[in-house]
């Protein structure tokens, strides 16, 4: 069916496709993109295997009771999937308003401004669901064909829960509109999802914080509270699991609900967000965030200028702090464990969280090189001046290395105080870990813009792969060192030397291959 | 007296195609050079290899003496580039920028603040030093990055398209500024598509098309060699470039 040219469904098709070559120019260009395309449609694959048939094989005789643990934890599942898919929705919303370029001409056209928006917030609805779709169909399919066709209801489910996040992104990011400005609102979006995903990590990590006893006696307890015959759940909280079951009752009202949450959304914001959009859409011109006028400070010599732009510009990023928050609260259960155990005087885990920080390093400096060096925003800038090109590299290795050496000083530093072995062998490997991701981002720059931070990053797979490989095999000759064996540690310490070695790029060559690729 | 710029037998190719073709030019120290052509001529790509951005398949560039691609440093020393799109930092206020390309070309502090101090309040940037640049208008940007271009008192100022999409206000700001560095001493090189620009303010005048020099000289010795006595700059570039092509009927109507 063609929809015609004006009509809403136009519009919406209009919006998937954009969303679509979006998420292609994230993989990167030409054969890039086609093997990653191809590990793409390969993930559905693999998961089908893997996950849906053993799982369809281990479910084919069981029933899921609706009994009051079975609907607890549907409701917990609910409750997760919806705030990790609002935390997505409240991002897309602001970068719907915010990111994207076109809503002046939008609404320049004859259609109606509320249409124009109804129809993006459908189609961040719709991202939000593929995103989750296609990895629960793989694994549900198989299960419905052995014997459960009524679990398909839970892509049902999982529409209205996108339906009803995107509702209340709206909402949440209209008030903030209100509140705080539309800039404010796009930094906190991207600050609040990543709280959000760093969250779920450290719920997950629970075991580790809390210990084997703690996390048992835990479980014990709320399994005994769940069948404990004074323990009422409320009215309804029944229907998720019902839903999610295939039956059609629950499964409509669900549905309902979720597109009654949407529609009210659109219903009470649309005529104010098109009001906010245009606002967002000046955001431009619309003079920049005052500062406290402070002393000027100027460098003696150039290393010291480009170190200091360098800082500035990684603190002033919301979104990239945002990415390195995340992978620094992942470090925060890591670090407990290690000082627990170092205390303790525990052999293994020791070891094991002195490698998981080495390699948590060293992706943290990646990330921060990948900024400072690939993604300058004025290289004829630097091209142009005297200062030889090797000043200005050195300065920005430093200053992606300088925040991580702050963030994880006070890990290290007691635990070389508590376990001096562990933690000398922790701070040779996080050292080791990011001179090699800062050595592999100068050698293998990619010129990209700041503000496609994760879409660059996704894109250089190459190098992220390599970076990580290396990361891992140095993580574990930073375990194995930790664990007192030196001469077991010599053996993947010089396969990593030996990566990074044949990695390496002369100066000519790097000179080419930016050439190439500007 | 040694050129400000010297240019001989300079060639860039992109794909096999010619975008310079063995250009030669002189550009005289202390005046204003106006390099005109119409677009794709190869302006850009001239002044970005006597920047330094870009190398030559072949031909000498020379700044003030110094051999621009044996010895790039001591030419970029004396050198300012402003392109038409500000090189800019969105999340840095004008004295930070300032700050980092004073540290890039190695001015040191106690002469670097006070200049910096000079340049913002010279271009009416002084109240908003205190502000990133993202929230700029272009005419504010614009004027960072010339602030940025003077902050090491550059002999020799390249400025490719510097009036696009200013103001008549801010676009008067950038000429004065233009003309009192030339006052100065200066030896400033311009492109432009705003021929009244290089008629009234350009000692001589440059014509380029298809990456060759055309024409050269005041724009009374360009008429001269046209014959045309009362010739606007506008009626001896069309001339010079063969661009006089009408519009279409359709457009017209």
């Amino acid at each position: 069916m063609i929809a015609p040219a004006g009509s809403t469904l136009w519009l919406l098709r209009h919006e998937l496709r954009l969303s679509w070559r979006g998420i292609m120019t994230r993989r990167g260009r030409g054969r890039g993109r086609f093997r990653a395309l191809w590990l793409t449609a390969l993930l559905p694959v693999i998961l089908f295997f893997t996950a849906g048939l053993p799982l369809a094989f281990a479910l084919k005789r069981v029933q899921i009771p609706v009994a009051p643990i079975s609907i607890a934890i549907a409701a917990a599942v609910g409750v997760a999937l919806f705030t990790l898919m609002l935390s997505q929705t409240l991002s897309a919303a602001v970068d719907a308003l915010y990111e994207r370029a076109d809503l002046d001409l939008l609404f320049s056209s004859p259609m109606k401004p509320r249409s124009v928006l109804a129809v993006r917030f459908l189609a961040v609805a719709v991202n939000v669901f593929a995103l989750f779709g296609i990895v629960t169909t793989a694994i549900l399919l198989p299960i419905a064909v052995m014997g459960h066709p009524g679990w398909l209801a839970v892509e049902g489910v999982l529409f209205a829960i996108a339906l009803a996040a995107t509702g209340v992104g709206l909402l949440i990011a209209g008030g903030l509109f209100r509140l705080i400005g539309p800039r404010r609102t796009r930094t906190l979006g991207q600050v609040l999802a990543a709280i959000t995903g760093a969250a779920f990590f450290l719920v997950g990590q629970g075991y580790n914080i809390l210990g084997r006893h703690q996390s048992a006696s835990a479980w014990t307890s709320l399994v005994q509270l769940a069948n404990a015959p004074r323990f009422r759940l409320p009215p309804g909280v029944d229907w998720l699991l019902r839903a999610m079951l295939g039956e059609p009752g629950p499964l409509i009202a669900v549905l309902v609900a979720g597109a009654g949450v949407f529609l009210i959304a659109n219903q009470l914001l649309g005529a104010r967000f098109a009001a906010d959009a245009a606002s967002a859409a000046g955001i431009g011109t619309g003079g920049g965030k005052a500062r406290r006028v402070g002393r000027a400070r100027f460098a003696a010599d150039a290393f010291g200028a480009t170190l200091s732009k360098e800082l500035r510009l990684i603190a002033r990023d919301p979104a990239l702090i945002s990415q390195v928050l995340l992978r620094v609260l992942y470090i925060l259960p890591l670090g407990f464990v290690a000082l627990r155990n170092a205390g303790t005087a525990q052999t293994l885990a020791l070891p094991g969280s002195a490698a998981a920080l080495s390699l948590i390093a060293g992706q943290i400096v990646g990330s921060l090189a990948w900024i400072t060096i690939s993604a300058e925003d004025a290289p004829d800038l630097l091209s142009c001046a005297p200062t030889p090109m090797r000043t200005l590299r050195r300065a920005k290795i430093a200053a992606a290395i300088l925040p991580v050496a702050v963030l994880l000083a006070p890990v290290l530093l007691p635990m070389i105080v508590m376990a001096p072995l562990a933690g000398l062998a922790a701070t040779a490997g996080c050292a080791a870990s990011a001179g090699m991701t800062a050595a592999l981002n100068v050698w293998w720059q990619r010129p990209g813009k700041r503000s496609e931070f994760r879409r660059q990053r996704q894109a250089s797979w190459g190098v992220t792969l390599a970076e990580f490989g290396l990361g891992l095999i140095i993580a574990v000759a930073t375990g194995l060192l930790a664990f007192g064996g030196f001469g077991w540690a010599l053996i993947p310490a010089a396969l990593a030397l030996v990566g990074v070695l044949l990695l390496s790029r002369s100066d000519a060559q790097i000179a080419r291959a930016l050439r190439a690729a500007t | 007296m040694t050129d400000a710029l010297a240019i001989t037998g300079l060639s860039k190719t992109f794909g096999g195609k010619f975008a310079v073709d063995n250009l030669s030019l002189r550009v005289r120290a202390g005046e204003l050079y106006a390099l005109l052509g119409p677009n794709g001529a190869g302006k850009t790509t001239t002044l970005r290899m006597v920047a330094g951005l870009l190398k030559p398949n072949s031909g000498e560039i020379a700044v003030f003496g110094h051999d621009a691609l044996k010895d790039p440093a001591a030419a970029k020393q004396v050198i300012a580039w402003a392109p038409d799109e500000p090189m800019l930092y969105d999340r840095l206020t004008p004295m930070e920028y300032l700050e980092f390309v004073a540290g890039l070309w190695g001015v040191p502090a106690t002469a670097a603040l006070p200049r910096a101090e000079e340049l913002l309040k010279w271009l009416g940037l002084w109240d908003n030093r205190g502000e990133r640049c993202e929230g700029f208008s272009r005419g504010m940007k614009q004027k960072t990055a010339l602030a940025g271009a003077l902050i090491h008192d550059p002999k020799l100022l390249i400025l490719d398209e510097p009036l696009t999409g200013l103001d008549a206000a801010v676009a008067r700001q950038v000429k004065d500024l233009l003309q009192a560095r030339v006052k100065g001493g200066a030896t400033v090189i311009l492109t432009t598509h705003i021929l009244e620009v290089a008629e009234r303010m350009a000692d001589r005048i440059g014509i380029i098309n298809n990456g060759r020099l055309v024409a050269e000289g005041t724009l009374d010795e360009l008429r001269t060699r046209t014959g045309e006595g009362n010739a606007t700059l506008e009626d001896l570039f069309l001339e010079l470039t063969g661009a006089e092509d009408a519009a279409p009927e359709s457009v017209r109507r």
